[in-house]
């Protein structure tokens, strides 16, 4: 079952509309990305799920009733414009935000310290943020963010920001948090962070959902229906015994000779992968054979500009 | 605790640890009584100096009755006063010219004087020849034992005033105490709206510009972190006021009864409702009825009540003003134009406050003390003399209404303002942020 559903939400803004009827399902323990070029609606939908904002029609439901006043206790959310406090001190100003999710004093300062330790940062206590880096503070903000154990983690634009190791550090929190239970959306714009932690996806543009589903089957629906084969053998053999059958032969690898030569196919329909393969393997030695599956970029840049 | 609670609880705790919270608590008492002392010094020094007239006395009549007073001295002049007007004689004041037909002229005294003079020093001079020509007068009616008449008719009057309360109590009561009272406790207001408003409002900036905001109002809704803003700073604020409070109390308390021991028992005599004590000249008893008032509990108990109670009405109707401005710029330089509604009623009540003090219960006062704008610091002004308890029920209840009225309205603002970023925004778009629906 899903966790989050979003149902017919529109939001209009003096002179424009941010969302226009969108609905999409979260399932529970899920990664799901958000995705979408800048203003299309993305943090305003993020918002709504926040309730920072309200929609102005159309409902959002968490466990299957209405968004509640009591839900931002299950929400945790890392925003993409992220700041503190910089004259208060890091751990006060960490269980000030704790307390202003529901946790007692006492168990957030309990949950920061076992936080804290894993990261190894306990001696950023009794610092002031201002003292600390862009990068430091970036992961007392992650911890603020997760630390009250929410059902549903929104990230807004997650790795903005941080270096490479600790853009890999998070990303291993954030997939260990998933596998403790917890759904994550999260969203962005960089394609490959997508590829690699999402299971699934909205495709926002223009205020309008034009793209929802799991990856893989994302993938498979735009499919480009062209092959890669891996051979050893006579290539010319090859070309002839496909041609005329309704197979494209896409290119001919032939100023590189070595032992193994590529070779990518086009079929017009996909229900005759077995007859191809069958027709490539009667001819040539077969070392590889798949799909070219094009890549969430391609997806993107694709339904963006409204090829697709 | 809730989460307004939990908000107000972190601004105060921030403010109040502050170094400068600490510094301007201790700094600004004292500084105060630095500055009043250093104001009596050098009025006392001034007064001090003296000044040396020399008179060219052409009737004859005045010259031998003037006497000195005070900084001032006479002495006959030996030059001309063409010769004093080139050369200017050493440590002379001025010079006083007496025309022959002083008796007959009233405009025949002249004082030339080699700086601006004083309305003090032409006062008493003039004064002096008044009663120099009075006197010559009257002795031209050859009455007996003039001298010993004059002295006996001299009568210096002292004028008790007794304000009569509704419930027929008479009490003392002293004007100036009044007067002073109404300055203080009306500018007091003044400050503390303008300087905690202006905290408010920086609060509200920084929390933007930190971009800390948007991880706070996911988790309490706009107006609860508006409301734990304002209430947290308000008390700062009232936690200042205390401190200053026993400060005074205990530091005026003791100057008091080591300067004025007998006067305070006096005061005490008279509060507790026993006649004067006899044998007190009447220049002391006009001090021993401000000091009877001063403590007075119930009179300084209603002043304080009231100073908190349209100090936090005040606070929070401009405040509120304060905190929308703030939601709806990106830094403090933007803030000038749209603080206009907050500075232009704050300055109107600093200059009816003038005119309060000295006819608390004319019209002006009167409206102004019932305006929830202005009534904060007008009626501070009128307090110290006594108001009918239906204007304060009024004007307390008026302060009280448009306060939850400009929260709300505020609050509204607010709420658009602090994910507006980028631009300066009009009056105009402030009035449709109400509107917008959230």
């Amino acid at each position: 079952m899903e966790i989050l559903k979003v149902e017919n939400v529109t939001k209009r803004f003096a002179n424009h509309t941010a969302l226009d009827d969108v609905s999409l399902e979260v399932p529970r323990g899920s990664v799901y990305g958000l995705l979408g070029p800048n203003g299309a609606g993305k943090s305003t939908l993020i918002r709504i799920i926040n309730r920072i904002t309200a929609p102005d029609s159309g409902h959002v439901y968490l466990n299957g009733h209405e968004l509640a006043p009591e839900d931002v206790y299950k929400i945790g959310y890392l925003p993409e414009e992220r700041g503190l406090y910089k004259q208060m001190k890091v751990g006060e100003q960490a269980v000030y935000f704790a307390q202003l999710k529901g946790l007692s004093h006492r168990e957030a300062t309990a949950r920061l310290k076992t936080w804290f330790k894993k990261f190894g940062i306990e001696y950023w206590w009794d610092k002031k943020v201002s003292e600390l880096s862009k990068g430091m503070a970036q992961k007392v903000q992650f911890i603020v963010t997760v630390l009250h154990e929410p059902e549903l983690l929104i990230f807004d634009e997650p790795f903005s920001g941080f270096d490479p190791i600790n853009a890999n550090l998070l990303k291993e929190e954030i997939l260990a948090l998933r596998d403790n239970g917890a759904t994550v959306i999260f969203s962005t714009h960089n394609m490959a962070s997508v590829e690699e932690i999402c299971d699934h996806i909205t495709l926002i543009n223009k205020s309008h959902n034009i793209l929802s589903g799991s990856l893989e089957q994302i993938r498979r629906e735009h499919g480009t229906n062209i092959f890669e084969v891996e051979f050893i053998g006579d290539r010319t053999a090859l070309a002839t015994q496909l041609t005329g059958k309704g197979f494209s032969l896409l290119e001919a690898d032939d100023e590189e000779p070595s032992a193994v030569q590529k070779l990518k196919i086009h079929i017009d329909d996909h229900i005759r992968i077995k007859e191809l393969v069958s027709d490539i393997n009667s001819t040539v030695e077969i070392r590889s054979f798949r799909e070219i599956i094009p890549s969430m970029n391609d997806i993107f840049i694709k339904a963006v500009s409204g090829i697709l | 605790m809730g989460k307004i609670g939990l908000i107000a609880r972190r601004e105060f705790n921030e403010r109040v640890r502050k170094k400068s919270f600490i510094i301007t608590t201790i700094i600004t008492p004292l500084l105060m009584v630095g500055a009043m002392v250093l104001m009596v010094w050098l009025m006392g020094r001034t007064n001090n100096r003296d000044k040396e007239i020399l008179v060219v006395d052409r009737s004859g009549i005045i010259a031998p009755s003037l006497s000195d007073e005070g900084t001032i001295h006479f002495r006959p002049s030996e030059q001309s006063l063409e010769e004093m007007q080139r050369e200017q004689p050493e440590g002379v004041y001025g010079i006083l010219v007496i025309d022959e037909d002083i008796m007959t002229d009233q405009r025949g005294a002249n004082l030339y004087t080699y700086e601006a003079s004083t309305v003090e020093t032409e006062e008493a001079i003039a004064g002096q020849i008044k009663r120099i020509v009075e006197s010559e007068k009257l002795k031209a009616y050859d009455i007996e034992n003039l001298d010993r008449i004059l002295a006996e008719i001299e009568t210096p009057i002292t004028l008790q005033t007794k304000t009569i309360s509704t419930d027929g109590e008479m009490k003392d009561s002293s004007s100036t105490l009044s007067l002073i009272s109404a300055y203080i406790f009306g500018l007091l207001i003044y400050m503390f709206v303008i300087t905690y408003g202006t905290m408010v409002m920086q609060g509200v900036i920084e929390e933007k510009s930190n971009k800390v905001l948007e991880l706070i109002v996911s988790s309490v809704k706009p107006f609860e972190l508006m409301m734990g803003k304002i209430i947290g700073i308000a008390s700062v604020a009232l936690t200042q006021l205390l401190i200053w409070v026993v400060f005074i109390v205990v530091a005026g308390g003791a100057v008091l009864n080591i300067f004025a021991g007998d006067m305070m028992a006096a005061a005490a005599s008279m509060n507790a409702g026993t006649a004067m004590p006899a044998g007190m000249d009447p220049e002391s008893m006009d001090t021993v009825a401000m000091l009877s008032r001063l403590t007075d509990f119930g009179y300084i108990l209603t002043l304080i009540i009231g100073f908190i109670v349209y100090f936090i009405g005040g606070y929070l109707f401009y405040a509120s003003m304060f905190a929308a401005v703030g939601s709806a710029v990106d830094n403090e330089k933007d803030t000038q134009n749209l603080q206009l509604p907050i500075t232009i009623p704050l300055l109107v009540s600093f200059f009816v406050l003038i005119n309060a003090m000295q006819d608390p219960n004319g019209p002006l006062a009167f409206w102004f003390s019932l305006i929830p704008l202005t009534s904060p610091i007008i009626m501070m002004a009128r307090l110290p003399y006594g108001v009918p308890g239906w204007e304060i029920v009024l004007s307390v209840a008026l302060l009280y209404l448009s306060f939850v009225g400009m929260v709300w309205l505020a609050g509204k603002i607010y709420r658009v303002g602090i994910f507006m970023y980028g631009k300066k925004p009009t009056f105009k778009e402030l009035f449709k942020w109400m509107k917008y629906k959230y």
